[in-house]
């Protein structure tokens, strides 16, 4: 068909019809579309592939044995530890979504709102983002010196008299690891409602200013729904990465707050099953996948237009 | 005016939360020039040997360059194939761009020890031995959408009709893209790289499972903090963030020019 010879014919018919217009356009969208294309196929596609192929098998005596069972997609759900450990993980990452919209909110709006100057607002985005420097593994450590029962917490509330013995409940619990990751991970959440909050048309709270709205009601009527966007993006952000983390749990968690990365890597390195690692991955990855359909459809049916 | 509300409730609080991202920090910073064996209370005195003890090691210093080294191959990465993949997502319809656009952003949401047994697996079938380069297209398949999702958000910012007027007065696409398309995000693809490299720096999940002989920095941390800790990963840490600072401040600055011109 016409169409299709096309493609083969010189550039100077550029234009002459439509439909050379249009394989021209194919092919200037193949030529950036194939790299990255290659590159997800590559690194990521096959790698699923072959994640799906291992876990179909199973490990016997240290060794890998293919086949075709779903029984270690049956044992994700049914199992102890794995579906409450899936669950804890989602749990913790949910209260850190929470904690990092609450904390970084306050920063997002003064940034937006408050910062008079370009220079300081320059100066204040700086310190937004220099803590994603300071390695975080320094980081989730000081938070032991703070918050260990000889820790400087501890030592300033016995030297003010508060309490006369240590307070063994900052640390090593669930509620350490929320707050840590919550520290980690805020200035995402910052940066996120930041960028849209700034979206916000001056005029708009002109005009709510001149029709009698005090600042409260500006910030409910107006400000608060268009950022919701914002919120919703850095709360996946922030959800997504606590429920990976496997750092926290060790430095600052308990006995007992085990997560899911560290069930898979214990899996790796101490079970050897690779075929249970695996098929963990594909269980976490579909829900992966979920989670962004989920947060598009939430972020198009949240968003303000101007 | 733009501002409305309590503007000293409002100052205050944003004020707290930086109190709070930068306690830590300053902990960190105070007892790297602690005069004792732990990190911790009691602060027995100002001494800058760990910092002395840092620049002799080897160990140390090896695995801050390998960690540059990988952060710069994530850069370069990421905006080779990302750039492409922004503008395909901005500028054209194609079947399964839905699909694409998703798979592009899992890695945003996936653990990174997922990211990581996949391509350790895949590794493994194709007899690739671990080593930095391993590490260094793990964390770019990582990171790319991190560029990805930057640029693109600058295309539509900046909309078509430039590049459409260009292309009807004759520019070829690699004109269009030298003159037009590059200018427009040049300053959101440096945001971008800026972003790529600092995570890159700091990863640990993805790196953890690719790792071979050669450690880069955050692993080196981690071994050290799983066993005895010293104040010198305090003083790590710490020089770390000043480095980064000036870098910051100089690229933003460097880059401050061409930023504004091209912001809608």
């Amino acid at each position: 068909m016409t169409a299709m010879t096309t493609i083969e014919r010189p550039v100077e018919l550029k234009g002459t019809s439509i439909r050379s217009a249009r394989a021209i356009e194919r092919r200037r969208l193949l030529l950036w579309l194939v790299p990255p294309l290659a590159w997800f196929t590559v690194f990521m596609l096959i790698p699923y592939a072959t994640l799906l192929y291992t876990s179909l098998g199973h490990v016997d005596d240290m060794r890998f044995i293919p086949g075709l069972s779903l029984d270690n997609f049956v044992r994700v759900f049914t199992v102890d530890p794995y579906l409450s450990v899936i669950l804890k993980s989602a749990r913790i990452g949910l209260m850190t979504a929470v904690f990092s919209s609450i904390v970084a909110y306050p920063l997002a709006f003064y940034l937006a709102f408050h910062v008079r100057t370009q220079r300081l607002k320059f100066l204040i985005y700086l310190l937004v983002i220099v803590p994603w420097w300071a390695s975080y593994l320094v980081k989730a450590y000081a938070w032991k010196t703070i918050l260990g029962s000889g820790g400087i917490l501890n030592v300033g509330m016995q030297n003010l008299g508060l309490v006369h013995e240590p307070v063994r409940l900052f640390l090593y619990n669930e509620f350490s690891v929320d707050m840590t990751l919550t520290y980690i991970f805020t200035p995402f959440a910052v940066l996120s409602i930041y960028a849209q909050l700034e979206r916000v048309p001056t005029s708009l709270i002109e005009a709510a200013r001149n029709l009698g709205a005090d600042g409260w009601m500006i910030f409910r009527r107006i400000i608060l729904p268009i950022s919701v966007p914002g919120v919703v993006a850095g709360a996946i952000i922030t959800f997504s990465l606590a429920f990976g983390d496997f750092v926290a749990p060790v430095l600052v968690g308990g006995p007992d707050s085990v997560m899911i990365s560290n069930v898979v890597i214990n899996l790796l390195g101490v079970a050897f099953d690779w075929p249970m690692a695996a098929a963990i991955g594909l269980v976490i990855i579909t829900l992966g996948l979920l989670l962004i359909s989920a947060s598009g459809w939430l972020e198009e049916k949240t968003q303000t237009r101007f | 005016m733009r501002a409305f509300g309590n503007r000293t409730l409002v100052t205050g609080m944003a004020m707290s939360v930086l109190a709070f991202l930068y306690a830590p920090i300053l902990v960190m910073m105070v007892f790297s020039f602690n005069d004792s064996q732990y990190t911790g209370l009691p602060f027995n005195g100002f001494t800058l040997r760990w910092y002395e003890a840092l620049f002799s090691d080897e160990q140390m210093l090896m695995s801050i360059w390998n960690s540059v080294f990988v952060g710069l191959g994530v850069v370069v990465i990421s905006v080779l194939f990302g750039v492409p993949a922004a503008i395909a997502l901005d500028r054209y319809e194609f079947p399964g761009k839905g699909l694409f656009r998703r798979i592009v952003m899992l890695p945003l949401v996936l653990p990174g020890i997922i990211t990581g047994i996949a391509l350790l697996g895949f590794y493994l079938t194709i007899h690739l031995r671990l080593s930095l380069y391993t590490i260094m297209l793990g964390q770019g398949t990582a990171l790319m959408c991190v560029t990805i999702t930057e640029v693109f958000a600058r295309l539509q910012q900046l909309g078509k009709s430039q590049a459409e007027a260009a292309a009807n007065l004759g520019a070829n696409d690699w004109e269009i893209f030298k003159n037009v398309t590059f200018p427009g995000i040049r300053s959101a693809l440096f945001g971008a790289m800026l972003i790529a490299f600092s995570i890159s720096f700091d990863e640990i999940a993805v790196t953890f499972l690719l790792t071979g002989r050669e450690n880069t920095l955050p692993m080196t941390l981690w071994s050290l903090l799983r066993r005895e800790v010293t104040p010198e990963v305090n003083a790590v840490a710490t020089l770390i963030v000043f480095l980064s600072i000036i870098l910051i401040v100089a690229g933003m600055y460097a880059s401050r020019g061409h930023a504004n011109e091209s912001e809608a």
